[in-house]
């Protein structure tokens, strides 16, 4: 499904759509635009899908947060502060962060059998970050009033204002570094200046996140710097669990379809070695942290105990992190698809429970608060809740299969050497019909 | 300069709320949005049970944690010691809440805390989040301060009743309620207290009251080991305790 030829910028998009809907009428033309072609395709599907329930889901959520306000959510100044939205936002900014690692190790590191996956990895590292953002500004109270406050605010002693700083330049980074790919830039010196930034940005910003967390000395249960090499680590781990799923996606589910050295590298030892390596160092991070937890009687950690008793979190260890583990140390199966793409789906659930109980459990004690809130706070996510966590999935669906449609995501350094310098013009005669 | 602190003599507190029931009135809290709340635990197992309460307003730290996390500014420390939240500057992030060690902050877009909803019954259409018979006067009103009924999507808390603590004389050392030329400026909750426990004054005046009741008796400051540094300090005697944790037991 990847396209052969590529519009070179939006004003060539821009033309061709313009052209299309001349040539097919409006019907027609939204029927196109719905399927990304004239012909089914995996990118159309999820484009198609992941714009229909992102609009009923977003006008769901739109509803709720005019109708009834912060009311529609379950968090309460009593209990959970910061609710699912918060961690869904923490799921999306974190992998996109470990999708920009994994883009690194190709153009920063030199590893150049990466270089294949690279342009996906940061097409992906692009829209889950803004499907995160997305999320997180329905849940503040005033998203707007952000945009100017917080530069006017310089609040240099706050982690949150470093949080936003850092991911916005981790955002324009990844934003320009992809227009250098779309344009078969992979190796000026430009290109190079823009992958380290990116690369040093996004370890403050994924780091920067854990502070925002490991600086709350009050809430013991998430104080520590190692919050913030927790949070890059596993982030490494949710960001390969990603971009393995979405390369399969890509081929069709088969190491047969896939060009080399890409085939070699899924079919190899090289990323069942990365994977378990990754999966293993977030085993060992969440049992120590759950040992220490445990162990200690410091007030304030009693929502380890919560932890434990929570069915969630064991299938967080044991199915998210321990099987995927197992799957990729053995022999007889690390190198099958069918169990690398188990693996990675197991991981991302993994990880999605991850940031819901990390954050949950965080705020379980109460700050003396209020005669009636005693003991460990309860909290489930509402309704509304649940629909911006679809909401943030559907925007990166839809936009995944969009960018895989029209930006040939499978694109590297050599894939231009391969079919000669001379640029194809944006979309052939064939037009849509280009997969 | 003056710096705002209150002691809170737990001998003399009967728990009979009257704090919370007056601070309510004067800044038109919506009901179960205490920022001053009385909280009830018990100590002890059957049968040497105790039950026993604690009176809890913001403690306008000295090391506010809440006005460090803050990423706009909104939350902010005057130079007469008190903290305090510009409610056109907050994007109602709730970070401050989350660095509360105190748990005296109210996010005001949630599930109501007493039904019914009071927003809905007497709903705003003014900016206000709710708009009940009794509030504040306008001409009171300051969301630069935080004072008053909030908008919506922002955070609020106690202001130490900066509205009337603001416009005492620079050099009270003070506000003694019993004083009919002070009692205007004091703290609500200070005014109402009926066995009068709470005492209200300059923590930076060596000679204040407060601070010779902080030295003579032993004032001592809630979770002091986190380092906020309350200005909000607390006698206990021989009868009394601030909880030592805060993982209370359901009463
Ligand atoms: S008690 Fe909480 S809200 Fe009040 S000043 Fe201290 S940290 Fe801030
Ligand atoms: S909720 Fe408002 S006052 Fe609290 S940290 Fe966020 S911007 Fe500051």
């Amino acid at each position: 499904m990847n396209s052969a030829t590529e519009p070179r910028n939006f004003a060539e998009v821009a033309l061709y759509l313009a052209r299309l809907w001349r040539q097919e009428g409006t019907l027609r033309f939204l029927a196109i635009a719905l399927n990304l072609g004239r012909e089914k395709s995996l990118a159309g599907e999820m484009w198609k899908y992941g714009v229909v329930i992102g609009l009923l889901s977003f006008a769901f959520v739109a509803f709720m947060l005019l109708t009834e306000g912060g009311a529609a959510f379950n968090t309460s100044s009593d209990g959970i502060n910061w609710g699912l939205a918060v961690s869904v936002y923490i799921f999306f900014a974190l992998t996109s962060s470990g999708l920009t690692f994994i883009a690194s190790l190709s153009m920063v590191f030199g590893f150049r059998e990466y270089y294949s996956i690279a342009k996906r990895c940061i097409w992906l590292a692009i829209i889950t970050l803004g499907a995160g953002f997305a999320v997180l500004a329905l849940e503040l109270g005033h998203p707007f009033r952000m945009l100017w406050a917080m530069p006017a605010g310089m609040q240099y002693l706050s982690p949150m204002f470093w949080m936003g700083v850092f991911y916005l330049i981790d955002l324009v980074l990844l934003l320009i570094k992809f227009d250098r790919l779309w344009h078969d830039d992979w190796d000026s010196p430009l290109s190079h200046f823009l992958s380290i930034a990116s690369f040093v940005a996004v370890v403050l910003a994924s780091g920067m996140l854990g502070l925002v967390f490991g600086s709350m000395v009050m809430r013991p249960m998430w104080y520590g710097s190692f919050t913030a090499v927790y949070f890059i680590l596993t982030a490494a781990l949710s960001g390969a669990a990603t971009i393995v799923l979405a390369t399969y996606m890509a081929y069709g589910y088969r190491h047969e379809n896939m060009p080399e050295p890409l085939r070699s590298m899924a079919s190899g030892k090289a990323l069942p070695k990365v994977f378990a390596t990754l999966s293993g160092i977030a085993l060992f991070a969440v049992v120590t942290r759950l040992w220490t937890g445990l162990w200690s009687n410091l007030d304030g950690l009693e929502g380890f105990h919560a932890l434990v008793r929570s069915p969630a979190f064991h299938v967080e260890v044991w199915a998210g992190l321990a099987l995927p583990f197992a799957l990729m140390i053995a022999p007889a199966l690390q190198r099958r698809a069918r169990w690398q793409i188990t693996a990675g789906a197991l991981v991302l659930l993994g990880m999605f429970i991850d940031r819901y109980q990390f954050l949950v459990t965080g705020q379980a004690v109460p700050m003396f608060k209020g005669a009636w809130a005693s003991g460990l706070v309860e909290y489930a996510p509402s309704v509304t809740e649940w629909m911006m966590a679809v909401l943030g999935f559907a925007i990166v669906f839809a936009c995944y299969g969009l960018g895989e449609k029209l930006f040939n995501l499978a694109g590297d350094p050599r894939h231009r050497l391969r079919e000669g310098a001379e640029p194809k013009p944006a979309y052939a005669e064939t037009g849509a019909r280009a997969d | 300069m003056t710096k705002w602190g209150m002691v809170i003599d737990l001998e003399k507190c009967t728990g009979c709320q009257a704090c919370t029931a007056a601070c309510a009135m004067e800044n038109s809290r919506l009901p179960g949005e205490n920022w001053q709340d009385v909280i009830f635990f018990t100590e002890g197992e059957y049968p040497s049970v105790q039950l026993k309460w604690f009176p809890r307003p913001c403690m306008h730290c000295e090391n506010p944690s809440c006005v460090h996390v803050c990423p706009t500014g909104a939350t902010y420390r005057t130079s007469d010691g008190v903290v305090l939240i510009d409610w056109d500057k907050c994007i109602g992030c709730k970070y401050c809440m989350i660095a509360c060690p105190y748990g005296v902050r109210f996010y005001t877009d949630e599930k109501p805390l007493v039904a019914p909803d009071m927003r809905k019954v007497f709903g705003s259409n003014d900016g206000h989040s709710w708009s009940p018979p009794w509030r504040m006067p306008d001409s009171r009103e300051d969301w630069k301060r935080g004072i008053g009924i909030q908008p919506r999507g922002v955070v609020s808390k106690c202001t130490f009743c900066y509205h009337r603590v603001s416009k005492a004389s620079k050099d009270t050392a003070d506000l003694d309620p019993s004083d009919p030329r002070q009692r205007e400026f004091t703290p609500a909750c200070v005014v109402a207290c009926p066995p009068g426990a709470r005492y209200f004054g300059d923590l930076g005046n060596p000679e204040s009251e407060v601070s010779k009741m902080i030295a003579d008796k032993n004032g001592v400051r809630l979770l002091d080991q986190l380092g906020n540094k309350p200005q909000v300090y607390y006698l206990t005697g021989a009868g009394a305790a601030v909880p030592s944790n805060r993982a209370l037991k359901r009463t």
